[in-house]
C-alpha cells in the first residue's frame, strides 16, 4: 500500500515537472530545436560530403553520394546505442552526381551524361558494376546538372535536366542539346520518353501520391521558386525545351514560335549589344502564368509558390513525411529543402477541381549548408545532405550531412489550411486561445502574384492587403474558419496569424504565417456572417500601440525604423534572401555593410547598382533590385546605418 | 597612306613568323667544324627495343665468340639506328674516336629555343645553353622519379669545393617518350647578368623549361656552369653546345630567338579622365575631361574610380631600329590602340577582360601613341597594361605595377592521385588540351602511374599519359565547369568511333558515335585489377574494351573482344597519321609520336582516307590486342 502512494505520488511529481517543464519552454519563447533536433553526422576528414544524393537504405544504413563523384555507404548514421557511424565507399568516378534511388539491391543515380546502375555483385558493399541505363547528351556547359533519379511507380526512372546559358546572353537559359530543360522517364532496358519540359534549374523532385511533383528556382521566367505537379506533357513555363517539342516523342506540342507569339522575348539589341531583360516598373499589363495559359493550355500553373526569398531562394528536394507519426504531426505533408537559406519548408497540398494547389510554412531553419537532399530513415529521422559550393547559403560550410529527429514535443503550429469558398481554414496542431483567434486584429493579410516574363525572377506585384470579414473558431479550439471578400484566384495568399494564441499561454505558432497559393476557388457554401466573429481588439480603447506604432511612421519619415518595423520591408523587397542581420549569409551581414560607412543615398545606389567586387570572399555576385521603390530603399538604408550605434 | 597601310599589312602578315630563326640542317654550316660523327640526314630510325649499351658490350663480346655468331650479333648491332640520306635532322652516331661535342656558331644571351629530339635506347646527351649550362637529354623512359641526370634535368657540376657544388636539378616530372620517338623540347633561357665593372648582378635563369608539352623548370637559378662546360668562366654570350660523346641523337626543327633587352622607350605621355557609364569607346566624344595630367607610365589608376570611367592616354613612343614589333595591351573593360592615328587594337566592349596583341613593323624613329580604355563592369578589377618586344628583345612594360597586376591564381589546386587502388573520374575533358570538350569521358589512373582517357561516347582510348593523375580544380573549386586536366605529357590519339561497319574499305569511320547502332553500356570492375572493363552494344553486337598496364607498368595494353563472330565487313581503326612500319612489327604513328604493336596477328591496313592515314584491322569477332607505346 505504502509502495503504491510512493509510487503515484511520483508519477504526480514526475508528470508535474514534465508539465512545469513543457511550461517553461513554453512560456520562454518556444524554438525550432525544440521540436526537431539537428544533429551533425561526423564525416571523417578528407570526405567532403557535397549531399548531391541521400537515401536510406532497408538495412538502416544510408547512402550518399557527393558532388565529387563518390558513392559512400554509412552504418549507422544515427550513431544508435552510443556506436559510431562508419563510412564505406560504394562507388566513384562519378560525373557530379546528383539523386540517388534504390531498386532490387542496386543503387541507381543520375550523373551529369547518363542514368548509372550501380550494381555490387559480391557483396562486398563496393559496385563493381557501373551499368549505363541511358546515356543523353551533353554541351558541356556547367550549368547542365542533372538531377534524379526518382523511382517512379512502374519501377522506371525519372530524371530532370537543367539548362545552359547563352555566350552574349549568359543570363538567358537555352538548350543546347536534347533533352536540357526537360524531364525524362527513363526505364530499365534503356529507352527513354521524354516526359514534360518547361524546366530551368529542376533541383527537387519526388512523388507524392505516386505523381510527379518537381521545384524549380527563381531565374529567368520563374518569378520565385515553386512546386509543380508534372503530369506527362506538361510545360512548366520556361521556354528553353521548347526547341524539342517537335521531336516526334514529345508530348508537350507547344512550339517556339507559338510561344513567343503569346508573349514578349524581350531579345532586344541596342547599339549592336543584346540587353539583359529587366523588370518593368509600373507595368500597365504585365503576363501572369494563368494569363498566358488561355492561350498555351499546356502551360502548367505551380501547385504551390514558395514565395522568394521568403520561403526559399533556390528550391530543393520533394519528400513526403511517411513514417505515419513518427516524424511528428506532420504525416502525409511535404517537405521542401533550400539550399540559399539553408532551411526546409513544409507544405499540405488538397486537389481543388482536380487541380493540385496548397499552402506551405517554414519549417525549419539552421542547417549548416544549403539543404539539397533528403531521407526519411525507418526511424523516422530525416537525413539531409547539404552542399553550397559555388552559390553560398545562409549556413556556411561547403558540405554537410545532418539528421532531424523529432523531440516528441508537440510544437503548437497551424497544422494544415485548406482554401474553403469565403476564405481558408486553418487547423491547428494544439487549441487555440477562442479570444485571440476571434480578433481579427490578430491577422494580417495580404495577396500577390508573380510575373511571368523572360526577366530574371519578379517582385511580388499587385499586392493587396486582405481585409477580413470574419472569424470563426471551432468548438474544440482547433480550426479556424477566416471569412473574406478579397479572394483573388491564382494569387499567393499571405497571412499572418500575429496574435492568434496558444490556448492557456501567451505564445503564437511558431512559425506564424501561412502561405496559401489559391489556383482554384472551391465551390460551395459560404459561412453566414452571423456565424462569425467581427470583433477588432484595436476598436477597444487602450489598444492603441500598433495604431501609434503606425502614425510614428507616417508623421516623421526621417526617423530611423527598429528592427520590428523594418522586416516587412526586407521580406517583401527580398533582402532577407540573402542578408541577415548579425551573420553572413548568402551576402553579408547588415552590420558588416554598415561597417561600411556609405551615406544613405550611397547604399541605394548599391541596392540599384550592386559593386560585387566590394565583397569578394562571396561566391554570388549581388543582382540589381531595381524593384525597390526609393521610398522604401531610404528606409532600409537608414536602418542599416542605425546598426552602427549596435554592438 | 594607302601604301603605308598596304605596306604596315603586308610586313604583319609576313613577319609573323620571322619571329624566330630556324638553324639550318640543310648542312652543317651553322656549326664549327668536328670530327664528323654529327651529320645531316633526311630521315631517321630507331629500334626502341636495342639498347646501345648492349650494342657496346656486343661489339666486344663478339671478339670472343665464333665467327658465325660474330656476323650475327654485328648485323643486329647495326639496328638501333637507321638512317636515309637527305637533310632536315641533325644525328651523331659517335664512336670511340669521333665523339667531339657540336657548337653551334652564333653565340646567344637571353635565347628561347625550340626543337625536336629522337634518342635511342640508354643513350646520354644535352644541350649547354651559352656551352656552359647543360640540360641533360637522356633516355628516361619508364623512370619514376625522375634525376638531374634523367631527361629535361639541369646537369650537376663535378666541382667539390665548397661553395662551388652545384648538385643538379630534377625535372619537376618525368614527361618523356619511349625511345625512338621524338620529343619536343621548349626552352626560355636567360645568361646571367653583369654589372659594368663585370661583376654578376644575376645568375643564369631556366625561365621555363617544357618536355612534350609539360613545364618541367619554371624560374631555375643556375648559380654555376654545370658539369662539361667549354669553359668555367660565367659570360654574357655563349655558343649553343650539344654533347655528342655518349650515344646517339637526333634532332631537327631547331628554332631560336635570341633576346636583349628592350630600348623601345614611351615619352611625353599625357592622360585625360573622363567619368561616366560608358557603353562603347565612341562614347567619349565629347564628354567633359575630368582630370588631365602628364606621366611617366600607364597607369589605369589615375581615374581614382573602380568603375565608371574613361581614359585616354597619348604620347610619343621611339622605336631604336627598324624591326618588327609585338604589341601587347592587356585591359578590362575596352580598349583600342592606335599608333602614327593608325587603330592597331581594338576591343570595343565595356565590360570584357582579355589580352590584344598584334605584330607591326615600324621604322626607326619617333612614332605617335594614342590608348584609350572603357570600363563599365563593377565585377573586374581595373587593368590596363602596355608591353612591346620585338623578335630580338625581351618585352618591356610601359605600365606602373598596379595598372597591371601580375594575376596569379590563389585556387589551391584540387588534385586526384590513385592510391592504393586505380582511380577512377569522369569529367569533361579537351582533346589534345584545347580542342574539342568531350563529354562521355573517363580517366583512369593506376597507383603505377601508368594513366589513360577513354571516350565512353565512342568507346575509343584517346590518351596516355605517365606520372601523376589529374588537375580536379577546374571541376571541383566553385562551381566548376565539369572538366579536369591530365597532369603530365599526354600521347593524344584520335577523335572517331573506331569500331564500325562500314559498307567499303574506304568508308569513314563515323565522326561521332550515336545510338540506335551505338549504346554505352558503362564499365564492370576487374576485381584483381581494380580496373574498368568497359562495355558497349554496336549492331547488336556486344564489345568489351579492356585496357591495363604492360608488365613493366610503362605503356598500355588494349584488348577488344566481341560476342559474336563471323562478322563482315566490320573494321577496327587502332590510330591515325602518318605510318612507319619498324623492324620489330610496331608501326610508329604521326611521324614517330608513338608506336602501336599488333600483338593478336591480324595484319593491319594501312589506308589513306582524304589525306588521313588509317592503320586499320579486319574484324571478324576474333579478339583484337595491341599495344600503344609512347
Amino acid at each position: 500500500m505504502k509502495k503504491n502512494t510512493h509510487n503515484i505520488f511520483r508519477t504526480i511529481l514526475f508528470i508535474t515537472i514534465t508539465a512545469f517543464v513543457q511550461g517553461i519552454i513554453a512560456q520562454n519563447t518556444p524554438k525550432e530545436e525544440d521540436y526537431y533536433k539537428i544533429t551533425k553526422v561526423p564525416v571523417p576528414e578528407g570526405i567532403h560530403v557535397e549531399g548531391g544524393g541521400v537515401l536510406s537504405l532497408p538495412d538502416g544504413s544510408l547512402a550518399v553520394c557527393t558532388r565529387r563523384g563518390d558513392v559512400w555507404i554509412i552504418e549507422n548514421p544515427t550513431m544508435a546505442n552510443g556506436s559510431k557511424s562508419t563510412f564505406k565507399k560504394y562507388a566513384s568516378g562519378l560525373h557530379e552526381p546528383l539523386g540517388l534511388a534504390y531498386h532490387d539491391g542496386a543503387l541507381y543515380t543520375a550523373q551529369r551524361g547518363e542514368l548509372t546502375k550501380l550494381i555490387d555483385s559480391d557483396g562486398d558493399r563496393i559496385a563493381d558494376i557501373y551499368q549505363t541505363i541511358y546515356a543523353w547528351p551533353l554541351s558541356t556547359h556547367y550549368h547542365e546538372y542533372s538531377f534524379g533519379p526518382v523511382l517512379a511507380p512502374d519501377n522506371s526512372f525519372f530524371v530532370t535536366a537543367n539548362v545552359a546559358f547563352g555566350k552574349e546572353q549568359w543570363y538567358r537559359g537555352e538548350s543546347r542539346v536534347p533533352w536540357r530543360g526537360w524531364t525524362m522517364k527513363i526505364s530499365e532496358d534503356g529507352k527513354m520518353e521524354p516526359w514534360a519540359t518547361g524546366m530551368r534549374s529542376p533541383a527537387g523532385y519526388g512523388l507524392i501520391d505516386d505523381e510527379l511533383f518537381y521545384t524549380d528556382n527563381q531565374g529567368d521566367w520563374f518569378g520565385s521558386g515553386a512546386l509543380w505537379h508534372l503530369p506527362k506533357g506538361a510545360f512548366t513555363g520556361h521556354p528553353a525545351g521548347l526547341k524539342w517539342a517537335k521531336h516526334k516523342n514529345s508530348p508537350v506540342k507547344v512550339t517556339e514560335e507559338q510561344f513567343y507569339s503569346q508573349i514578349d522575348k524581350r531579345e532586344v539589341k541596342k547599339n549592336g549589344r543584346f540587353i539583359k531583360p529587366s523588370n518593368i516598373i509600373n507595368e500597365k499589363n504585365p503576363d501572369f502564368v494563368y494569363k498566358i495559359k488561355e492561350a498555351i493550355p499546356q502551360l502548367q500553373l505551380p501547385a504551390v509558390v514558395l514565395p522568394h526569398g521568403i520561403l526559399g531562394v533556390s528550391n530543393s528536394e520533394v519528400k513526403v513525411d511517411d513514417t505515419a507519426g513518427k516524424f511528428g504531426p506532420f504525416s502525409g505533408q511535404v517537405l521542401i529543402g533550400d539550399m540559399g537559406q539553408s532551411k526546409i519548408m513544409r507544405i499540405a497540398l488538397e486537389k481543388i477541381k482536380g487541380q493540385y494547389q496548397g499552402v506551405a510554412f517554414d519549417f525549419r531553419s539552421g542547417f549548416q549548408s544549403g539543404v539539397m537532399r533528403m531521407d526519411f530513415n525507418n526511424d523516422g529521422k530525416l537525413f539531409v545532405g547539404e552542399t553550397n559550393r559555388g552559390w553560398g547559403s545562409a549556413g556556411n560550410t561547403n558540405s554537410g550531412l545532418e539528421f532531424l529527429t523529432w523531440t516528441g514535443r508537440m510544437p503548437f503550429e497551424m497544422k494544415t489550411v485548406k482554401a474553403m469558398p469565403d476564405g481558408f481554414e486553418i487547423e491547428f496542431t494544439q487549441p487555440v486561445d477562442k479570444a485571440s483567434a476571434e480578433d481579427l486584429d490578430s491577422y494580417k493579410a495580404k495577396s500577390y502574384i508573380y510575373k511571368y516574363h523572360a526577366a530574371y525572377g519578379s517582385p511580388q506585384t499587385n499586392i493587396e492587403n486582405i481585409k477580413l470579414k470574419g472569424v470563426k473558431v471551432s468548438d474544440d479550439g482547433l480550426k479556424v474558419r477566416i471569412v473574406t471578400d478579397n479572394l483573388r484566384q491564382y494569387y499567393v495568399h499571405e497571412i499572418t496569424l500575429e496574435g492568434v494564441l496558444l490556448k492557456g499561454s501567451k505564445n503564437t505558432t511558431l512559425h506564424p504565417t501561412f502561405y496559401y497559393t489559391l489556383n482554384n476557388i472551391p465551390d460551395g457554401a459560404k459561412l453566414n456572417i452571423s456565424e462569425l466573429s467581427t470583433t477588432r481588439s484595436s476598436s477597444k480603447k487602450g489598444k492603441t500601440t500598433k495604431r501609434k506604432a503606425i502614425k510614428r511612421k507616417t508623421t516623421k519619415a526621417a526617423s530611423v525604423l527598429t528592427d520590428t518595423q523594418i522586416q516587412p520591408l526586407l521580406a517583401k523587397n527580398t533582402c532577407i534572401a540573402c542578408h541577415n542581420k548579425d551573420k553572413r549569409v548568402v551576402g553579408p551581414a547588415f552590420k558588416a555593410i554598415a561597417k561600411r560607412n556609405y551615406s544613405n543615398q550611397k547604399i541605394v545606389d548599391l541596392i540599384y547598382n550592386p559593386q560585387p567586387k566590394n565583397w569578394p570572399e562571396y561566391a554570388t555576385p549581388m543582382a540589381p533590385m531595381s524593384h525597390v521603390p526609393k521610398v522604401e530603399a531610404l528606409k532600409i538604408a537608414a536602418w542599416i546605418n542605425s546598426l552602427k550605434k549596435q554592438e | 597612306m594607302k601604301i603605308k597601310l598596304l605596306l604596315i599589312v603586308i610586313f604583319s602578315s609576313l613577319t609573323m613568323s620571322s619571329q624566330e630563326k630556324q638553324l639550318t640542317l640543310e648542312n652543317l654550316n651553322d656549326f664549327r667544324p668536328q670530327a664528323g660523327n654529327w651529320q645531316i640526314v633526311g630521315d631517321v630510325a630507331m629500334n626502341r627495343n636495342i639498347d646501345i649499351h648492349d650494342l657496346e658490350k656486343s661489339h666486344s663480346k663478339s671478339k670472343k665468340k665464333k665467327k658465325k655468331k660474330k656476323r650475327k650479333n654485328r648485323k643486329s648491332a647495326l639496328a638501333p639506328v637507321s638512317f636515309f640520306p637527305g637533310t632536315g635532322i641533325l644525328l651523331n652516331i659517335n664512336d670511340n674516336s669521333k665523339k667531339d661535342a657540336l657548337i653551334s656558331s652564333i653565340e646567344h644571351g637571353d635565347i628561347k629555343l625550340e626543337l625536336d629530339v629522337m634518342l635511342p635506347k640508354g643513350s646520354n646527351s644535352g644541350i649547354y645553353l651559352q656551352g656552359r649550362y647543360e640540360l641533360q637529354l637522356f633516355d628516361s623512359w619508364g623512370v619514376k622519379n625522375p634525376s638531374f641526370s634523367d631527361i629535361g634535368g639541369i646537369y650537376r657540376n663535378w666541382d667539390n669545393r665548397p661553395g662551388k657544388i652545384f648538385r643538379g636539378i630534377s625535372p619537376s616530372s618525368n614527361a618523356s617518350k619511349a625511345p625512338g620517338l621524338w620529343q619536343h623540347l621548349k626552352i626560355h633561357f636567360q645568361a646571367p647578368r653583369f654589372d659594368k665593372h663585370g661583376t654578376k648582378i644575376s645568375n643564369a635563369k631556366f625561365i621555363s623549361v617544357i618536355l612534350n608539352g609539360v613545364s618541367i623548370h619554371s624560374n631555375i637559378e643556375v648559380p654555376l656552369p654545370t658539369g662539361g662546360p667549354i669553359s668555367k668562366k660565367e659570360t654574357s654570350k655563349g655558343p649553343l653546345m650539344i654533347q655528342g660523346d655518349h650515344g646517339p641523337v637526333a634532332f631537327k626543327n631547331i628554332t631560336y630567338q635570341l633576346l636583349k633587352e628592350s630600348e623601345v622607350e614611351i615619352s611625353s605621355l599625357a592622360y585625360k579622365v573622363y567619368k561616366g557609364d560608358f557603353k562603347g569607346l565612341e562614347d567619349l566624344n565629347g564628354q567633359p575631361i575630368a582630370i588631365k595630367g602628364i606621366s611617366k607610365l600607364i597607369d589605369v589608376n589615375v581615374s581614382n574610380e573602380e568603375d565608371k570611367y574613361g581614359i585616354e592616354y597619348s604620347g610619343t613612343l621611339f622605336i631604336p631600329s627598324e624591326d618588327t614589333y609585338t604589341i601587347s595591351l592587356e585591359y578590362s573593360g575596352g580598349a583600342k590602340l592606335l599608333v602614327d592615328a593608325k587603330e592597331i587594337l581594338k576591343n570595343n566592349s565595356s565590360s570584357a577582360q582579355g589580352v590584344l596583341k598584334t605584330t607591326i613593323h615600324l621604322s626607326a624613329g619617333q612614332h605617335s601613341l594614342s590608348l584609350t580604355n572603357i570600363k563599365s563592369a563593377p565585377w573586374r578589377g581595373p587593368k590596363l597594361g602596355l608591353s612591346i618586344q620585338s623578335s630580338i628583345t625581351n618585352p618591356k612594360s610601359f605600365n606602373t605595377f598596379d595598372s597591371n597586376p601580375p594575376s596569379t591564381n590563389s585556387t589551391s589546386p584540387i588534385l586526384v592521385n590513385a592510391d592504393a587502388n586505380p582511380k577512377l573520374l569522369r569529367g569533361f575533358v579537351s582533346f589534345k588540351g584545347n580542342q574539342k570538350r568531350l563529354s562521355h569521358t573517363i580517366a583512369i589512373g593506376t597507383p603505377q602511374g601508368v594513366n589513360f582517357i577513354y571516350d565512353l561516347g565512342s568507346a575509343n582510348l584517346i590518351g596516355a599519359w605517365r606520372g601523376n593523375f589529374v588537375d580536379a580544380t577546374p571541376m571541383w573549386h566553385n562551381r566548376g565547369d565539369g572538366s579536369f586536366k591530365p597532369r603530365g605529357a599526354v600521347q593524344w590519339t584520335f577523335l572517331n568511333q573506331p569500331i564500325a561497319e562500314l559498307a567499303n574499305s574506304n568508308e569513314k569511320f563515323p565522326k561521332v558515335a550515336t545510338a540506335p547502332d551505338f549504346i554505352s553500356k558503362g564499365y564492370t570492375i576487374d576485381k584483381s585489377s581494380g580496373l574498368p572493363i568497359f562495355n558497349h552494344m554496336y549492331k547488336g553486337v556486344s564489345i568489351q574494351n579492356k585496357i591495363t598496364p604492360d608488365a613493366s607498368n610503362t605503356y598500355l595494353k588494349h584488348t577488344v573482344s566481341f560476342s559474336e563472330t563471323k562478322l563482315t565487313n566490320w573494321y577496327y581503326k587502332v590510330a591515325s597519321g602518318k605510318m612507319k612500319r619498324m623492324a620489330d612489327g610496331s608501326y610508329a604513328i604521326n611521324h614517330q609520336q608513338y608506336y602501336i604493336k599488333i600483338l593478336s596477328g591480324q595484319t593491319p591496313v594501312i589506308r589513306n582516307n582524304n589525306g588521313e592515314e588509317e592503320l586499320v584491322l579486319a574484324v571478324d569477332g576474333s579478339t583484337i590486342t595491341y599495344e600503344l607505346i609512347w
